[in-house]
């Protein structure tokens, strides 16, 4: 068994492990505008990302967009995932791949078309001005309303199928048997579909913000020049200031604040509900 | 408690026809079985009655209340489910206590009509453990403790005894008639056991492709079928087809000439003899022949080729000094049963 | 650092030739093929139309185009500077771009013998480490019929304008550059951009994510100004977008876009040819008729249309210099830095 494990094992240490470690010494490296990178073992690069009020702007954004829009999807994904574990007929695996369709579409593709219908001169706007209901089109881009909206239409599948597979372990006549005993829908909600569909909501949850938290192209696509998250923000010091320490710096901060925020969630809604 | 009355009630799902005018009364106290082939719409009818299927037309009145249009957690019915569905992260208290809770029952008298509940189907030392850790049979228990703590107006029984073995069955089924008497539940229970449903219920709706084909109780479904399914399904039936040459005298298909009751039109019938009134002697000049036995302990069936018409006989086993004792197939014997027992039922429309 | 689908063919293609290379009979022919890094769109397009498809092909080496921005490409130099072989025969980059890479090592000195073309070069282009491709002049482009036309980039700063200047955000160095400018800063000195930038931002200065985006806002007339090439400025007019340009009064100066051959690179030799035929005068002049780029070769003959629109007067001249590459590579991390966190922020 040990000897079937092992390539495969080895496999993961080579492309996943060796460059984070690769990565984290990079961190420890000094920046030098004209040599760039230097040798060094030096946290500076953590104290100064740390420090400066702007990165602490730049994670808080990413957290309170990686939250919003974890629960966004939560609440939008639940119904639908409901409704597709529910369907019995012939129309479920149809149901099934066009809740995956989306996925098939690469998110920087799809950023695009979210730019086409909000732009300035997009469909919506195009088509308000048109039916002349307003004069000047409606600033529908670059905002933090545009960025949700594209983030939660590239995670929403994840967290349908992951809550769908779920709630289909969950047998109708449970909620059944409450209804019967007087539970109204919501009740019925409450006290038996969320605590047992809790596992999947919490691996829903976990995987979408961990999603939310690295997002790249939505952020620069839909967010514009000013809107800042953590992974352009790494994207930007490696690839236009050339800062790769620093950067490296930013994307271990982002790794570890998302790994102990995963963690810590887990175990408080684990705990809450566990008995 | 109430009583339970079904008026007209149809279920269409699109083209098909679950259930198709279906009409019962059921008595405050009384408890009423369902019973069918699967298929038959009797599960359609009990999910219309606890009110998670509307019905494509009639009314379903709890306690003289018209209740077809109410949600389910309006009905005040109390249900079993064949899966039990407990809630798997409650205690078996809390599992209980649910109902009471929805009707915002105090905590000091919830607590104590669970404890009653649970001490009535014997399981108030196991208030606190969970559902999987009990035993099929114990899990059955808190779901009937939770389905009538609340005094449901009408309990309803899907196939309660299908998830158990068949030695726990027969105990469960007169725990069941007991407490259901005692407390003078107004009862539906669904079941394709018709062994289960004889003896439970006070009545029994016979039902077959959406249609009720004769509601009584058990004596009168046994012993006055109103056609061949009612006879073929509730017991064994010896069913032949054939016509009424004279009063008493029916010609099987295969051209034998039997005796049945007197009365009844001439032409097309089924004869319906029941084996166990059919009795066996050895010997005779007749055209009787054993073609085979089976030694069934208590009982022996025998094969009998009448003629051209096969005929099963259920005979208490003969004792061991008894010549039937040493019949053999292909032996002659003789079949004697009275005209009235050889029922004339319409032929399959 | 992706691997485009084309430098993955590039590698196959690399061992089937290197088999071919040995067979007998192949020994004089040159063949093989040269990967160019460059930018894609229009850029590519007249590369393949106007070098690869008439200088290269019957030379029988297969040129493989490498397509991604300058900032990826820039990142891919620099991860692969230790390694033997790399992806690039030839790196397309600007002036700046090139001179901060160059700095690192990268690039092999240009060996002037290889180039039949090397008499050709404008004197001024020259560089010890590249090739000069094509040039053009940073420019304020300006809405003609929604203002009159500007002396400079002080004009952004005029309270008068106020919400009608955008920037594109991957120029974000020479916008600090002209914003400086604005503010009485040097070619060595950025310094005054840090109040005029935030003056601008008070002033509503608007941020696109690309060039493409400043064109529409340019077109909708949403914005009335944007320091530009003066090449971008002839296509968005071509286009019909409504802009004129400007070489302003405090200087500016001239974008070059370059090609070096990376020490690693795996086919020097094609390399170099490639190189030569980017000087071709026909050529050239190519990219001045479509994008409106300037010759850096002598002899490369523009139409007189053409050069009235994208030619530069004597006293326009006067004011372009190159920019001062030295201090740019010291302070590029500030002005980046100061571009993202304080004007944008």
């Amino acid at each position: 068994m040990a000897a079937l494990v092992l390539p495969a094992g080895l496999l993961v240490v080579l492309l996943l492990v060796a460059p984070m470690l690769l990565l984290f010494r990079i961190s420890l490296n000094r920046f030098s505008p004209t040599e760039l990178m230097v040798e060094a073992t030096t946290a500076q690069n953590y104290l100064q990302a740390v420090q400066d009020p702007y990165y602490q702007q730049v994670l808080l954004t990413t957290l309170g967009i990686a939250l919003g829009c974890t629960l966004v999807t939560l609440v939008m994904g639940f119904p639908a995932a409901y409704w597709l574990a529910r369907m019995e007929s012939r129309w479920k695996s149809l149901a099934t791949i066009v809740t995956l369709f989306p996925l098939l579409v690469g998110n920087v593709v799809r950023a695009a078309g979210w730019m086409a219908l909000l732009g300035n001169e997009g469909a919506i706007n195009a088509a308000l001005i048109g039916l002349g209901l307003i004069s000047a089109p409606l600033p529908l881009l670059y905002n933090t309303g545009s960025v949700v909206v594209g983030i939660v239409a590239v995670v929403l599948p994840y967290m349908i199928l992951t809550l769908a597979a779920v709630i289909e372990g969950i047998p109708r006549q449970t909620e059944e048997a409450a209804a019967n005993l007087g539970g109204r829908p919501m009740t019925v909600f409450r006290r038996v579909l969320l605590p047992l569909a809790l596992p999947g909501v919490m691996a829903g949850c976990v995987l979408v913000f961990i999603l939310c938290m690295n997002t790249y192209a939505s952020a620069v696509l839909l967010g514009g020049p000013q809107f800042k998250m953590m992974a352009p923000a790494v994207y930007d010091q490696f690839v236009r200031g050339n800062n790769w320490p620093f950067g490296a710096a930013l994307a271990f901060i982002l790794l570890t604040v998302t790994l102990v925020l995963t963690v810590l969630g887990s175990a408080l809604i684990g705990r809450k509900y566990r008995r | 408690m109430g009583s339970l009355v079904l008026e007209a009630l149809v279920k269409r799902y699109g083209a098909s026809t679950a259930v198709e005018r279906v009409d019962l009364d059921v008595r405050q106290g009384e408890m009423v079985a369902l019973l069918g082939p699967s298929g038959c719409g009797k599960t359609t009818t009990l999910r219309m009655v606890a009110g998670f299927i509307t019905p494509s037309e009639g009314r379903v009145l709890i306690g003289g209340r018209d209740v077809t249009r109410m949600p389910p957690y309006a009905r005040d019915t109390g249900m079993v489910f064949q899966s039990y569905a407990l809630f798997p992260h409650m205690s078996v208290a809390q599992n209980v206590a649910f109902g009471l809770e929805m009707r915002k029952v105090g905590r000091a008298e919830r607590d104590a009509r669970v404890m009653e509940a649970l001490r009535l189907v014997q399981l108030d030392h196991l208030a606190d453990r969970l559902p999987r850790q009990l035993s099929g049979g114990q899990q059955q228990r808190v779901a009937l403790a939770r389905a009538l703590v609340v005094n449901p107006a009408v309990f309803l029984l899907d196939e309660p005894l299908s998830n158990l073995d068949a030695k726990l069955r027969g105990e469960v089924r007169m725990e069941i008639r007991a407490l259901q008497q005692r407390l003078g539940l107004t009862t539906l229970i669904v079941t394709h056991d018709q062994e289960e449903a004889l003896t439970m219920a006070d009545r029994l709706v016979v039902m077959e492709k959406g249609r009720v084909r004769q509601v009584g109780t058990a004596e009168q479904l046994y012993e006055d079928p109103a056609d061949p399914f009612v006879a073929g399904f509730v017991g064994r039936c010896n069913l032949l087809e054939g016509r009424v040459e004279a009063p008493g005298r029916f010609r099987t298909r295969a051209g034998d000439l039997l005796l049945c009751q007197a009365g009844g039109d001439a032409g097309e019938a089924i004869l319906a003899l029941r084996p166990e009134r059919i009795a066996l002697r050895a010997g005779g000049e007749g055209p009787a022949r054993l073609a085979a036995l089976t030694y069934l302990g208590a009982q022996t069936e025998y094969h009998v080729d009448f003629g051209a018409t096969r005929l099963v006989v259920i005979g208490a086993t003969p004792a061991a000094a008894d010549p039937l004792r040493r019949l053999a197939a292909g032996d002659a014997v003789t079949l004697v049963w009275e005209a009235s027992a050889a029922r004339l039922l319409p032929a399959a429309a | 650092m992706t691997i485009t689908r084309r430098a993955a063919l590039a590698g196959s293609a690399a061992a089937l030739a290197s088999i071919t290379a040995g067979l007998p009979g192949h020994a004089r022919a040159q063949g093989g093929q040269v990967v160019v890094g460059t930018w894609g769109g229009d850029y590519g397009e007249l590369l393949r139309q106007n070098i690869d498809a008439p200088l290269m092909r019957p030379k029988d080496i297969e040129v493989l185009q490498d397509i991604a921005n300058a900032d990826p490409r820039k990142t891919k130099l620099l991860a692969e500077r230790q390694a033997r072989r790399g992806t690039y025969d030839v790196a397309c980059l600007s002036d700046t771009d090139m001179h901060m890479i160059g700095q690192q090592n990268v690039f092999d000195t240009i060996d002037t013998a290889k180039l039949s073309r090397n008499g050709a070069i404008i004197p001024a282009l020259r560089k010890p480490y590249a090739v000069p491709h094509i040039y053009s002049a940073l420019v304020l482009l300006y809405n003609p019929d929604k203002m009159p036309k500007p002396e400079g980039f002080a004009a952004m700063l005029d309270p008068k304008y106020r919400g009608r200047v955008g920037f594109s955000d991957i120029l974000y160095s020479t916008n600090t550059f002209a914003a400086a400018m604005a503010a009485g800063g040097a070619f060595d000195n950025y310094e005054p951009a840090k109040k005029s930038l935030m003056d601008l931002r008070g002033l509503d200065a608007k941020v696109y994510p690309s060039n493409e985006a400043v064109a529409a806002a340019l077109k909708s007339e949403e914005i009335w100004m944007t320091p530009m090439w003066l090449a971008r400025g002839f296509m968005w007019q071509k286009a019909g977008i409504p802009v004129k340009h400007v070489v302003p009064q405090e200087g500016a100066y001239a974008i070059v876009f370059e090609c070096g051959v990376p020490k690693n690179a795996r086919n020097k030799d094609n390399a170099y040819t490639w190189l030569d035929a980017s000087l071709d005068a026909r050529a050239q002049t190519a990219f001045a008729d479509r994008m409106g780029y300037l010759p850096t070769v002598t002899d490369a003959a523009l139409p007189p249309e053409i050069m009235q629109q994208i030619g530069l007067s004597e006293a326009e001249q006067q004011r372009l210099r190159a920019p001062d590459y030295d201090y740019l590579l010291k302070n590029h991390a500030g002005i980046l830095d100061f571009w993202n966190k304080q004007f944008k922020g």
